[in-house]
């Protein structure tokens, strides 16, 4: 078991250890303790060897005394022999200085204490307290071995260990007592003569390795790293609080994981444990109930899938092209000798007959030295040269990699649009590292991951590989867990029976739109809401969006003339064509309808029809964000927007006709759960609007996501409105509007079918029902992701692997791949949920096969 | 909204009365028989004025409501002009017919109209001969106002970008008294403001609510000289407060016009530029205190002898941006301050280029302009690359090419797209001979720094 510095620094938390050692005892295992120095004392050691000043570091060595003396105090303690003789070493070595022992040498000795000092502070305090604690001198186990390229700074201060099980050891220790303490980060230096090596300090991440050193040695039972988060995540909560603990990994998976961005683990605490077969597990010590992430080597069966996805900044990346390199002896060899020379370290390679690129790690001291402009120089005399940055790395991590390629298309394509300057793939087949413009990366991780999840490369349903998301472990307290869906409690029956009459069958849950109304309406900041019919037309929707005081976009007279008919004449209209043809406009110009542009040519060729009129401008801020590519409605390859460097045009010819702008809109996209998007496109509108004179609102779409994922988080609502708050305080002159469409009906619409028939082929099995694509076309246009429930059999054990499919005639007519659910029988009421929005609308007759009835139910 | 209220159809421009009281400066203007419209200057923490400089104090708010009539005055652009306050001395006149006339010329121009000949401020005398084109220096006909033992101490005006911060580095490194002063309401100043370390000064300017209804109703909208109105809000600060010198940031290219138009200069930093200065400095001596000075520290040196002296200054690289877009909500992140896209993004980018370690300057920007091939327009229109202005011209286009020149020479650079393209593309039609940096690092033609501060000059060359 290893403790860090922070677990070490006050009495709580080593009671906390003590209790843990117990619960340890009491399952019959025989316990050894690792400790790292308490908090800050490592830094504090590192600064007294920095001081040339004899007096200062019999200051600095006072201080430390000090230090441990008051946790002493805390723990009613008197200083035991042990730490007292080490304080005095300690002090003695802080007087005599480097000299007798030489600088590096003497640097090992001083840190070494900070360990020796905790381990023999916690023995006392553990076996005062009833658990009967030997101290170990580490160094007396782990011996350093010296390796070819060392010097005597790595061979001092960054040692290895060759770590095989030792029996001798393991016998000696289980004659000795049952717990035993020792210090992490240090061990002795091997030699060959006989005399007494000197004491080695194990560089970063010290304490982790000495754990798993120790735990070769012994053929421990398992080694148990205790930090303050549960384990691996599947990518950095702090860029994305979705991200889901790894409950089990390889040793190799992790150490990719650990070497590509998780801070939780130190990559070299992993090999030693690799042979000796001895698992790792890290745990959270303030929530020990939680599972955290077991490291071994078992390998069971599972499909493959993404474990992780991690990120990387601050990178540089130096592409070499020349046509001398083809073929040419010794060219790469050349080349890398001037980063040797100029002290940089290369990291990724991507190579082609006439180009070589490699990545540099970053380093703080790259940014203002010279380096990369000498080592540019030297290139530049064999090859032509170019120095990219800032860059970031952004790296897949899992076992199988190549196998999971087919189905990242999506997230692939979402490279495609972006600059990726080298994609490394590795000959262990554990990662695919791409490497792209740094500024993009913090909004791309979180997304990529949204898009692993909903591409079914990362699995986050196989809840044996994956635990709960960062978000439900540390998030807020305030967030609520999601309440169960409508159809699964109260209605189910009701949906069973409307099923019984007829399917397949789309039912609309009115409360539902209500609810989700309401909760838009939270949104203080927002000053008007439309409803975009185009999700869903159904007048009983528009009617009860009316009565919650929704105004209503419309993209063509069809809606319009829908939902003047549906709607009360107080409810506001907006009309938002694109590319209409001029008999929309003049239409909707007839009608109470706000009407917004687009584009320069109905003004350029059709401006008299404007003349006079008050008009929202839709703009395009150049970039696009959503879940598919297919509803990314921003950025110069979507057909939506008028530039912004054609808004002066715009304004001229809008002038040259009278024509008033009277409100900025943008929208960028659909299916955004991240709710900084909003302020962004708030904030970009609003300082455009200052422009125009003329305009007095700002329309920043909707878009706004809804989770389909178990475990995908939720908008934030208030976390929105803070958001949005804030650019409204800093421009209070712009009415605020929204335009959502989805979000308000997605989760009120269920589409209800009965199973036809079923199949198995090679190791697919697929259950058929009665529509397909043609009821709802979501899955095959935009690889959506429905749940799918055996409603007749709800709460039957899941046993079986299907894929759902419909009746019509197409390969692509998959509702939904790879789901668990009950073995199903032949008319089985299946349940397709969260297709209130863009599901009937987008139906079809294709194959003539009856359209899907839909039924309001209150 | 009546046809009357129509701002562009307006007859008369009247400047209605300004007063102060506690701290806040009431600047009413009105269209016409409109509605009043009222701007409020708030000086926070203002003491009482002392009786020695209530005349200079009088003398400087009134100059402060002629100046901020800009604003309102362009929404309409009415043929008459009225002064509640009577008819102004011929310096004093012509003074602002110089500033609304050049200090509108962008606005003028974008928005198709010429101001010649419509600008007249009602004097007591007929006009001067001079008639709008103040000469700077030759008006000292005017008697000295009185010399008002001003404390020895200088208003900094922080902008945020790289300029005004040489100008403090430069004062702090003479052990000058300084206070950096702000109006409005920007993070990203205020940030850089609390980064100078100096005693800070926050003035407030509250836009009158019906300009902004003007503007929905049709007015003209467009550029104004700003920094004319930040200095004469500055003038006020200084009496008030006790200041003798505002030492602005303005550099040697922001006297050079962007343009010419129909035979008038159009200059976007004409406020910026020398004769503003030299015309409201001398205004000041005549008229509110002889011994407040009125300058810009940096008016001897170029923009690239400015960023090389910024280079140096590590502790602001997080805080500062000269990007046009104004950044209301300050983020942590380096698009949060700069959006890559305007002029003066690619102008700073390649300014500092050649005076800071490429790794360093791309963490400040958080991308690589240069190698963006979608800037390309914006980098060839600083080079007057296939742009309004040819070749010969000096300014902004010149020291472009020179810093874009050296660039080309470097490795690390070299390989760039848009540094690639120069030297394919531009460089063979360019003389080699007038690309050097060096001329451009040296300090040259005239300048109103006073004696006191003339030591902190030298520190930045």
């Amino acid at each position: 078991m290893k403790f860090g510095g922070t677990s070490v620094a006050t009495l709580p938390r080593w009671q906390n250890i003590r209790e843990l050692v117990a619960s340890r005892r009491a399952e019959g295992a025989r316990v050894l303790i690792v400790v790292s120095a308490l908090s800050g004392i490592t830094d504090a050691l590192k600064q007294l060897c920095a001081q040339g000043d004899k007096s200062k570091r019999i200051e600095a060595a006072a201080a430390i005394k000090q230090r441990h003396h008051e946790l002493l105090e805390q723990m009613q303690l008197a200083p035991p022999e042990g730490l007292l003789a080490r304080l005095d070493d300690l002090a003695q070595l802080a007087e005599d200085g480097p000299r007798v022992l030489g600088e590096l040498a003497w640097q090992a000795q001083v840190q070494a204490h900070g360990e020796l000092l905790s381990s023999t502070l916690g023995a006392a305090f553990l076996s005062a307290t009833g658990v009967a604690t030997q101290w170990l001198d580490a160094r007396e186990c782990l011996t350093a071995i010296a390796l070819p390229n060392q010097n005597e700074r790595t061979r001092l201060l960054s040692a290895m260990v060759e770590a095989r099980p030792d029996p001798v050891l393991t016998a000696r220790l289980a004659g000795l007592g049952e717990v035993f303490i020792t210090q992490g980060f240090i061990a002795r230096e091997g030699r060959d003569d006989g005399i007494a090596g000197r004491t080695v300090l194990l560089g970063r991440g010290g304490s982790d390795t000495s754990a798993a050193y120790l735990g070769a040695l012994l053929k421990a039972q398992r080694v148990e790293i205790w930090t303050d988060v549960a384990g691996m995540f599947t990518a950095n909560p702090r860029q994305v609080t979705g991200a889901r603990l790894l409950q089990r990994l390889d040793y190799e998976e992790a150490q990719e994981i650990a070497s590509t961005g998780a801070k939780v683990l130190h990559p070299r605490c992993l090999s030693p444990l690799r042979e000796p077969r001895v698992p790792l597990l890290i745990k959270d010590t303030n929530r020990p109930e939680l599972e955290g992430t077991v490291i071994g080597p078992e390998v069971r069966e599972h499909a493959p899938s993404i474990k992780a996805i991690s990120a990387r900044k601050g990178i540089t990346l130096i592409s070499m092209e020349s046509v001398g390199m083809w073929q040419e002896v010794g060219f790469l060899s050349d080349v890398f000798a001037y980063f040797k020379q100029h002290g940089l370290s290369v990291d990724l390679i991507g190579s082609a007959e006439t180009n070589v690129t490699v990545s540099l790690d970053p380093a703080e001291n790259l940014l203002d030295s010279d380096a990369i402009a000498a080592l540019a120089t030297d290139l530049a005399k064999v090859c032509r040269v170019k120095v990219i940055a800032p860059c970031a790395a952004i790296s897949l991590v899992g076992r199988g990699m190549r196998s999971i390629l087919h189905t990242l298309s999506g997230v692939l394509a979402e490279f495609g649009q972006l600059r990726v300057h080298l994609i490394s793939q590795s000959s262990n087949n554990l990662n695919l590292t791409f490497v792209v413009d740094e500024e993009v990366v913090d909004a791309l991780v979180p997304h990529l991951h949204d898009l692993l999840i909903g591409a079914g490369a990362l699995r986050t349903d196989d809840s044996a590989l994956f635990g709960p998301s960062w978000e439900a472990l540390y998030g807020r307290g305030d967030v609520a867990p999601a309440a169960a869906s409508w159809w699964r409690t109260d209605e189910r029956q009701r949906l069973l029976d409307i099923a019984a009459k007829a399917t397949p069958r789309y039912v609309y849950h009115l409360p539902t739109v209500r609810q989700q109304a309401r909760e838009l309406k939270k949104l203080a900041a927002v000053d008007r809401l439309h409803y975009a019919v185009k999700a869903n037309t159904h007048p009983a929707i528009l009617g009860a969006l009316a009565e919650e005081g929704f105004g209503f976009e419309c993209v063509s007279p069809g809606e319009l003339r829908a939902v003047i008919a549906a709607v009360p004449e107080s409810a506001p209209l907006l009309f938002t064509p694109n590319f209409a043809p001029r008999g929309d406009y003049e239409f909707a110009l007839t009608t109470r309808a706000t009407v917004s542009l687009d584009a320069l040519h109905p003004l350029q060729y059709w401006g008299e029809l404007f003349r006079d009129k008050e008009i929202v401008l839709r703009v395009d801020l150049g970039r696009g964000l959503g879940h598919h590519e297919k509803v990314r409605t921003g950025g110069s390859g979507s057909k939506f927007g008028l530039p912004v460097d054609q808004l002066d045009s715009f304004l001229r010819l809008a002038d040259a006709h009278g024509v008033i702008v009277r409100g900025l809109h943008a929208h960028l996209g659909s299916g955004i759960l991240d709710d900084s998007h909003w302020g962004e496109v708030y904030g970009q509108l609003a300082s455009l609007a200052e422009r125009i004179g003329s305009v007095s609102f700002i329309d920043i779409g909707g878009g706004l996501g809804v989770p389909s994922h178990p475990g995908e988080a939720a908008l934030d609502i208030a976390g929105l409105d803070r958001v949005l708050r804030e650019v409204k305080t800093a421009y209070p002159h712009y009415q605020l509007w929204m335009e959502p469409g989805r979000y308000l009906v997605a989760d009120a619409g269920v589409l209800l079918a009965r199973t036809t028939q079923q199949k198995g082929k090679g190791a697919f099995r697929y259950l058929g029902i009665d529509t397909g694509m043609n009821s709802l076309i979501r899955p095959a246009l935009y690889d959506a992701w429905h749940q799918i429930v055996n409603l007749t059999q709800l709460d039957a054990p899941a046993t079986a692997l299907y894929q759902v499919v419909g009746p019509i005639c197409e390969s692509g007519d998959v509702l939904g791949t790879d789901r668990r659910l009950p073995e199903a029988n032949e008319g089985d009421v299946m349940l397709i949920a969260q297709v209130g929005a863009y599901g009937k609308v987008m139906s079809s007759p294709y194959n003539m096969r009856d359209e899907a009835e839909e039924v309001v139910i209150e | 909204m009546t046809t009357t209220t129509q701002p562009r159809l307006t007859q008369v421009f009247r400047f209605v009365r300004c007063n102060y009281a506690d701290g806040v400066a009431e600047l009413a203007y009105a269209f016409d028989d409109g509605e009043e419209l009222v701007e409020r200057i708030s000086f926070p923490d203002a003491p009482a004025v002392p009786a020695a400089r209530a005349a200079a104090f009088e003398a400087a708010l009134t100059l402060l409501h002629l100046v901020a009539g800009i604003s309102y005055y362009k929404a309409g652009v009415p043929p008459k002009i009225e002064l509640a306050n009577g008819p102004l001395d011929d310096a004093t006149a012509d003074l602002l017919d110089t500033l609304y006339l050049h200090g509108l010329a962008e606005f003028a121009y974008r928005n198709g109209l010429d101001l010649r000949g419509r600008i007249a401020f009602p004097r007591a005398s007929p006009p001067s001969t001079a008639g709008g084109r103040g000469a700077g220096g030759e008006g000292t006909s005017s008697p000295q106002a009185p010399s008002l033992g001003l404390p020895q101490h200088t208003l900094v005006p922080i902008g945020g970008g790289k300029d005004s911060v040489v100008a403090v580095e430069a004062i702090k490194a003479i052990g000058g008294e300084a206070t950096a002063v702000w109006v409005g309401n920007s993070p990203l100043i205020a940030a850089c403001a609390e980064r100078t370390g100096l005693p800070m000064l926050n003035i407030q300017r509250e836009l009158a609510p019906g300009l902004f209804e003007l503007n929905q109703r049709g007015a003209w909208n467009g550029h104004i000289p700003v920094t004319a109105v930040n200095s004469a809000i500055l003038a006020v600060a200084a009496i008030l407060y006790g200041h003798d010198a505002i030492a602005f940031a303005n550099e040697r290219s922001a006297s050079v016009a962007t343009l010419e138009y129909e035979g008038q200069q159009v200059n976007h930093q004409w406020s910026k530029g020398y004769l503003f200065e030299t015309l409201l400095n001398d205004w000041l001596h005549s008229h509110v205190a002889a011994d407040l000075d009125y300058c810009s520290l940096l008016r001897p040196y170029s923009e690239l002898a400015i960023t090389r002296a910024f280079a140096k200054l590590t502790p602001y690289f997080d805080v500062f941006s000269s990007c046009n877009r104004n950044f209301r909500i300050l983020g942590p992140k380096p698009v949060d301050r700069w959006c890559g896209q305007c002029p003066k993004c690619h102008f700073v980018f390649l300014a500092l280029a050649p005076f800071l370690p490429k790794p360093r300057l791309l963490s400040i920007f958080g991308r690589n302009l240069l190698d963006d091939e979608t800037q390309t327009a914006g980098f060839d229109a600083l080079l007057e690359y296939q742009d309004h202005k040819p070749f010969e011209c000096v300014g902004e286009g010149a020291e472009a090419r020179a810093a874009m020149y050296a660039l080309s020479q470097r490795p690390e650079w070299q390989e760039d797209a848009l540094v690639a393209r120069f030297s394919s593309t531009i460089l063979p039609q360019l003389d080699v001979a007038q690309l050097a940096l060096e001329p451009w690092l040296q300090p040259l033609g005239e300048h109103r720094v006073p004696a006191r501060l003339q030591p902190a000059l030298a520190t930045i060359g």
